[in-house]
């Protein structure tokens, strides 16, 4: 500033004055600003919460506690330790005297100890010295060899001392306990009643309100050096962060917000606040997954260093979630964290992080129904994915095309399969939204002929096992159909896809087949599903002639619409553009339109065939001659849910947020091709994923399943323990999910979709999770080779389905590990006690068993849901131990069996045979049950069906 | 609106960008008795400060300025004006009483200087003013915590801190041994060197501009233009793939850019001789070596006899040849950069046999 102010200064200093007072009260005000931000902090607040509710629920616990307590035991024990203390006040004068002595040796006791104690330690150190000195051949050993001796003297004195009052103490103690040792005994009565009250009255004295608490250690700017609201982190050696460089322990702090989530008893408050709401199997302490260990962002994800709801990156798992988070936290996409939480429905993607080689997890349904869905789509046949390599291709073959289908039909289908069958999850390739403009019409028309002419061309000749076979009775063959289990895996006509689910439609659609092949190759199919496609996963039933018959005159009276029309009818200038573009994209072109010039109409067909087929990669899913050793043509899936959301590519699509991974995967599966939308592409360059018009569940699912093919880097600390056991189980588990056996049974809590087709449970196909200690091995190897009714009277049945000794042992172990059971052989012989066989029969007939339960013959007066099978086949077939577990606690075993618990007292029993003892009644009725002989066996027919796998 | 954004969008293409910059120093040397006016200067200020207004309304503009690394240099545009402007206005009015025969007004009370409690006064003041400042600041612009950084994923644009994004700007030019090694160390040594190089007594404690033209202008040209404006350029102008964006528009990473640069030696050999390039890098690269050989050696002795005359003879010899060679280098980047847009100029002289470009 030029102009002067007055001589001897360059500013007004009186002005200045008073800037700076404006200046230091700005920095006043700007500095509690700064503390009360701090104070104010989001998880700070989020605590000061939930000290009010913890304070709340650990009174109302206390109260509950109180009422809990033997109220009457209470007062009397009460009473009498008043009664004790009058005895004591008798004895006054004695009781203070016997005090005032325990009070004065309690004292001694503590001089001789801390004397003993210091001694101790300096003759520690002096013998020390003396060792390195006489090691080192220092001077002056001999006398410090003296000192030592002499301390040991005098510290075995103090010893001696030490003890003398301890005895005398415990003299005095003695002598008190004659006048007071009542009232202490029935003090520490009163204590053990009341234990969790006390422990919930010293939890409150910490957590209720006070003084130095709430004014002084964490007030504001005071609350940096011993404040009770902190932030709560657990660090965990076993689980880590892949930070590029290094693998870092986790270290989650979601705990500093989420108070209560490893605590019983918040159930019912909100987020923050719950109680985990699995906590039997994630966070406790004796569940799998205790907090200590696993911690919470291996399974959730999001950044668990983050203190802040929005940086810590919570994914709302609904569109109302996303907007009230908005509204309450600020929230928005994440986007400095290249793992946000997974929603919480998809939380289970992660168990594939540690339980990597098992594929199938159990309870964890949603993961299970994902992989289900990736299986049933065939998304591994073209993506190569670790764990899906050695499953069979989704589709079925086309090598012998030429005897099922027409090139009519194949065509409409391949055009939109979903106009013939609307469950099937065959994917439409042409008319997207990529090519299906006015302009690619002829195209497609074009491709599709193309695709057709060079099936048929390369069909083989199939040879039906009967022609023309006999008609037979729609009405009984609809019957057979819905009852007989085919809708295990097949759906015909109910419902949609999503809602059916993935392992009802383990087969293909039932709906319009009539419209799709002839009734021929249905019987022909129906009767021996391996003739004419010999891998084929479709079981025997085992129907009669007449039933086949039946069957396949209901499903070839199924029609429905013929699906779409051609679009356009592509003339040849139209064709040989088509396969001129095919040409020149793989030589040179005049190279190219020599090579077609070569050609015939029907030569360009089947060349272009073979290119588009390449192209759509069909061959991926079917079987189809030429393309015996193709590789797949989609990107690697094995680690995409690892994949950083830069690597995707979004191009012209704005709608959804460029941060969010999930969004771009839930668009593409939506529409596969809308990523070329606003792009200029030549007709090659297009995306060719096809559309499976994949509803919003089924996309949910299917983005489980990517978000669960991670990139392994947690170390095998954080893996489940393997063992024999354990690759048992995993090997039967993914068998038992990739042939569809959950699609009837109920195994591991998983699967038995069936069952809810059936109106009683009890009528359906049975629970199989204890199956391996229930049955014998070898029954059960001959029983999966040639299945025999158990229960005659359903009409559903177990199919055979012709598995070959691999699986067979893989099944059969799976159900030996999943029972834990010793292994498959085992002496059956019991030791019978004599004396007891007829108690055995009196029990039987006593408890009614063959009320229910078949002995030869049927039951007339009982509804068919409350049969029970033939206990003849007992010994056959059941595994002796397992009897008596099952007379035992049935509902234990199988929840909701219609078998009686005979022994609600166990192991007291209401029945006075052999002395009343359950275990001997038990074992009676075991034993007698083994002497009835006779039953249907499987084992006659294994050999049989062995050699004749045909019926 | 929307065309207003676009023509905006259009101006601050790098091209445009700089020779504005370039103009707009000439215009203020030029017609500084003008600029000096509170009208333009405030008028100047408050019309940038109607742009960043205007700009926040849209969403891309908002996203890029008010990423918390780039406040800043949102703050450095206006300190930069202003303090450009205030030089520029001090020196006028010392112009104008030198002309007068009064001498500058620092000089007319030369012997008293007001530190107590004057000094010490304003500079705690100011003191209290800065801490409330970055107080504030702390509480408003919170430092995230953010993923790990990783190699294989690096960001896009991967951007310099913001002191050397004129330096990165360089890179788009020249190679990374130039433009990150050489040059830079230059700038500081010529920096250290200017005191040594010139010795001229003017100018000293007071503002002036007519007694120190050329070396004002010169000083100007390389922090303003050079150094400043680059760096405003390659914190709001230049996003993914180091494409150049306008103010307004999305930061797209599809967005490509032709690269259709050649070298020298293609244009010689190639366009002009109309034959096959040289195998032999010697022989291939002659042209282009002789070039900077004459550049760097030959150019500052004609420029010695000629248009540098009277510098030399005021410098002596080896004041001069250091001062025009560092002048020289400066200089090579607007060079460069003109041939780059003029020309599609990739290198002068390109020897991948040995990684050696320029």
């Amino acid at each position: 500033m030029a102009e002067k102010k007055s001589v001897g200064h360059a500013y007004n200093i009186d002005f200045l004055n008073v800037v700076f007072a404006a200046c230091s009260v700005f920095l006043l005000l700007s500095v509690i600003w700064m503390v009360w931000d701090d104070y104010d902090r989001e998880w700070k607040n989020t605590q000061r919460r939930f000290n009010q509710l913890e304070l709340q629920v650990t009174q109302a616990q206390l109260q509950l506690a109180g009422r809990a307590v033997d109220k009457g035991k209470l007062q009397s024990l009460e009473a009498q330790q008043k009664a004790a203390a009058k005895n004591v006040v008798a004895n006054q004068k004695k009781v203070d005297e016997l005090q005032a002595r325990q009070k004065d040796v309690e004292n001694r006791l503590y001089r001789a100890t801390q004397e003993y104690q210091a001694a101790k330690a300096t003759y520690d150190q002096d013998r020390y010295d003396f060792e390195a000195s006489r090691a080192n051949k220092q001077s002056g050993v001999e006398k410090k060899a003296q000192h030592v001796a002499e301390e040991e003297r005098r510290l075995n004195e103090l010893n001696l001392a030490m003890e003398k009052a301890t005895a005398d103490k415990d003299a005095v103690q003695k002598d008190l306990g004659q006048y007071t040792g009542q009232v202490t005994a029935i003090g520490k009565q009163i204590d053990d009643m009341t234990t969790e009250q006390t422990r919930l009255k010293k939890r409150l004295d910490v957590i209720a309100p006070s003084l130095t608490k709430d004014y002084f250690r964490n007030a504001p700017l005071l609350d940096f050096m011993a404040p009770t609201i902190k932030i709560q982190q657990i660090i965990l050696p076993n689980v880590v962060d892949d930070v590029n460089f290094i693998h870092v322990p986790k270290m989650d702090r979601c705990q500093t917000c989420h108070l209560a989530i490893d605590k019983k008893g918040y159930e019912k408050y909100p987020q923050p606040f719950t109680t985990h709401p699995n906590i039997d199997t994630y966070l406790g302490g004796s569940s799998l997954h205790p907090i200590d260990k696993i911690g919470c962002t291996v399974c959730h994800e999001g950044m668990g260093q983050s203190v802040s709801f929005r940086d810590s990156a919570h994914t709302p798992s609904t569109e109302k979630q996303k907007e009230d988070w908005e509204k309450k936290y600020g929230w928005e996409e994440p986007h400095s964290w290249d793992y946000p939480m997974l929603p919480v429905k998809m939380t289970e993607a992660s168990c594939a992080k540690c339980h990597k080689q098992e594929i199938y997890v159990p309870k964890a349904t949603n993961l299970d129904l994902a992989y289900a869905t990736f299986e049933r789509a065939g998304c591994y046949a073209c993506h190569k994915t670790k764990g899906f390599e050695n499953v069979k291709k989704p589709g079925p073959i086309l090598t012998k095309i030429d005897s099922k289908l027409s090139p009519e039909w194949v065509k409409n289908w391949i055009r939109n399969p979903r106009a013939v069958k609307p469950t099937t999850w065959m994917p439409r390739f042409f008319y997207n939204s990529n090519n299906s403009g006015p302009e690619d019409a002829v195209r497609n028309e074009v491709e599709i002929n193309a695709i057709v002419a060079y099936l048929f061309s390369n069909a083989e000749k199939h040879e039906f096992a009967v022609k023309n076979p006999p008609r037979g009775d729609a009405k009984s063959g609809e019957q057979i159909v819905k009852s007989v289990g085919c809708q295990g895996c097949h759906v015909v006509g109910e419902g949609s896809r999503e809602a059916v689910g993935p392992r009802r439609t383990f087969g293909q659609p039932l709906e319009n087949i009539g419209n799709k092949t002839t009734y021929e190759w249905i019987y022909n199919w129906v009767r021996d599903p391996k003739h004419y496609s010999p891998n084929t996963y479709m079981p025997n039933l085992r129907l009669s002639d007449q039933q086949v018959a039946d069957v396949a005159t209901f499903l070839s009276g199924l029609k429905g619409g013929a699906g779409d029309g051609p679009k356009a009818t592509p003339d040849q200038p139209a064709v040989d553009q088509v396969i001129l573009e095919y040409y020149k994209a793989v030589m040179p072109f005049e190279d190219a339109k020599a090579e077609i010039a070569k050609l015939d109409p029907r030569q360009k067909q089947i060349a272009l065939g073979q290119r588009v087929i390449s192209r759509y990669g069909c061959f991926s899913c079917h079987e189809i001659k030429g393309f015996e050793n193709a590789q797949a043509i989609g990107t690697d899936l094995s680690e995409e849910g690892s994949k950083l959301v830069t690597r995707l590519d979004f191009a012209f699509i704005t709608d959804i947020p460029h941060t969010s991974k999930l969004a771009w995967f839930r668009t593409k599966l939506h529409d596969p091709r809308i990523f070329d939308k606003g792009r200029v592409l030549k007709p090659e360059e297009k995306l060719r994923m096809p559309n499976f018009d994949f509803g919003d569940e089924e996309v949910n699912r299917l983005l489980t399943a990517i978000m669960s093919f991670q990139r392994e880097i947690q170390p095998p600390a954080a893996m489940p323990a393997r063992s024999a056991r354990a690759d048992y189980l995993v090997a039967g588990r993914t068998l038992v999910h990739r042939r569809n056996c959950v699609g009837c049974h109920i195994i591991e809590g998983d699967g038995g979709d069936f069952v809810k087709l059936v109106a009683d449970s009890s009528l359906g196909p049975p629970l199989l999770t204890p199956e391996g200690a229930r049955v014998q091995t070898d029954w059960l190897y001959a029983f999966l080779r040639g299945p025999i009714p158990i229960r005659p009277w359903l009409n559903v049945r177990m199919p055979t389905f012709g598995l070959d000794d691999q699986n067979l042992n893989g099944v059969i172990r799976y159900f030996g590990a999943m029972s834990n059971s010793i292994g498959p052989f085992r002496s059956h012989d019991v030791v019978r006690a004599a004396s007891t066989e007829g108690t055995g029969k009196a029990l039987f007939e006593k408890l009614k068993c063959q009320q229910c339960h078949v002995l030869g013959t049927i039951p007339k007066d009982q509804p068919t849901a409350n049969l029970a099978p033939d206990l003849r086949m007992a010994s056959d077939r059941l595994q002796p131990d397992w009897i008596l577990q099952w007379l035992k606690k049935p509902l234990d075993i199988l929840p909701g069996t219609r078998m009686p618990g005979f022994w609600p007292d166990y192991p007291k029993s209401f029945y006075p045979e052999l002395g009343g003892s359950a275990e001997a009644q038990i074992l009676a009725i075991r034993d007698h049950l083994l002497t009835l002989k006779g039953g249907p066996s499987p084992r006659g027919n294994a050999s049989k069906a062995a050699n004749n796998n045909n019926n | 609106m929307n065309f207003l954004k676009s023509i905006i969008n259009a101006v601050a293409d790098p091209r445009l960008f700089f020779l504005l910059a370039c103009g707009l120093l000439v215009l203020v040397v030029w017609q500084r008795e003008r600029v000096a006016s509170n009208v333009v200067g405030y008028g100047g200020l408050a019309a940038l400060a109607i742009f960043f207004i205007f700009g926040t309304f849209d969403p891309n503009f908002r996203l890029i300025v008010t990423k918390p690394d780039n406040v800043p240099i949102v703050g450095l545009i206006f300190l930069l004006v202003f303090f450009i402007w205030y030089s520029i206005r001090e020196g006028v009015l010392n112009d104008r009483r030198i002309a007068a025969g009064l001498g500058p007004i620092e000089k007319a009370e030369s012997d008293r200087v007001w530190v107590w409690p004057d000094l010490v006064y304003i500079e705690l003041i100011a003191l209290i003013l800065c801490s409330v400042l970055l107080i504030v600041w702390s509480i408003f612009l919170k430092a995230p915590l953010e993923q790990p950084a990783n190699p294989a994923n690096t960001p896009n644009p991967s951007k310099a801190p913001w002191y050397f994004l004129g330096l990165q700007e360089m890179l788009v030019y020249f190679d990374p041994w130039l433009a990150g090694v050489v040059l830079p160390s230059l700038i500081i040594v010529g920096l250290i060197c200017i005191p040594y190089i010139d010795k001229n007594p003017k100018g000293n404690g007071y503002y002036t501009f007519t007694e120190r033209k050329a070396e004002i202008t010169i000083f100007m040209f390389g922090f303003a233009v050079l150094w400043s404006s680059l760096i405003v350029l390659g914190t709001f102008l230049r996003g993914p793939n180091w494409n150049f964006f306008g103010p307004f528009e999305f930061w797209d990473i599809h967005k490509l850019a032709a690269l259709t640069n050649v070298n020298l030696s293609e244009y010689v050999w190639v366009r002009a001789f109309r034959t096959g390039l040289p195998s032999f890098w010697l022989v291939r690269e002659i042209f282009g070596i002789l070039l900077v050989v004459f550049y760097v050696f030959a150019l500052p002795v004609i420029l010695a006899k000629a248009w540098f005359k009277g510098y030399y003879e005021k410098l002596g010899g080896p004041r001069y040849y250091v001062g025009t060679g560092l002048f020289l280098m400066m200089m090579a980047l607007p060079i460069k950069m003109l041939l780059r847009w003029l020309f599609n100029l990739k290198y002068i002289v390109a020897i991948p046999e040995f990684f050696f470009n320029i």
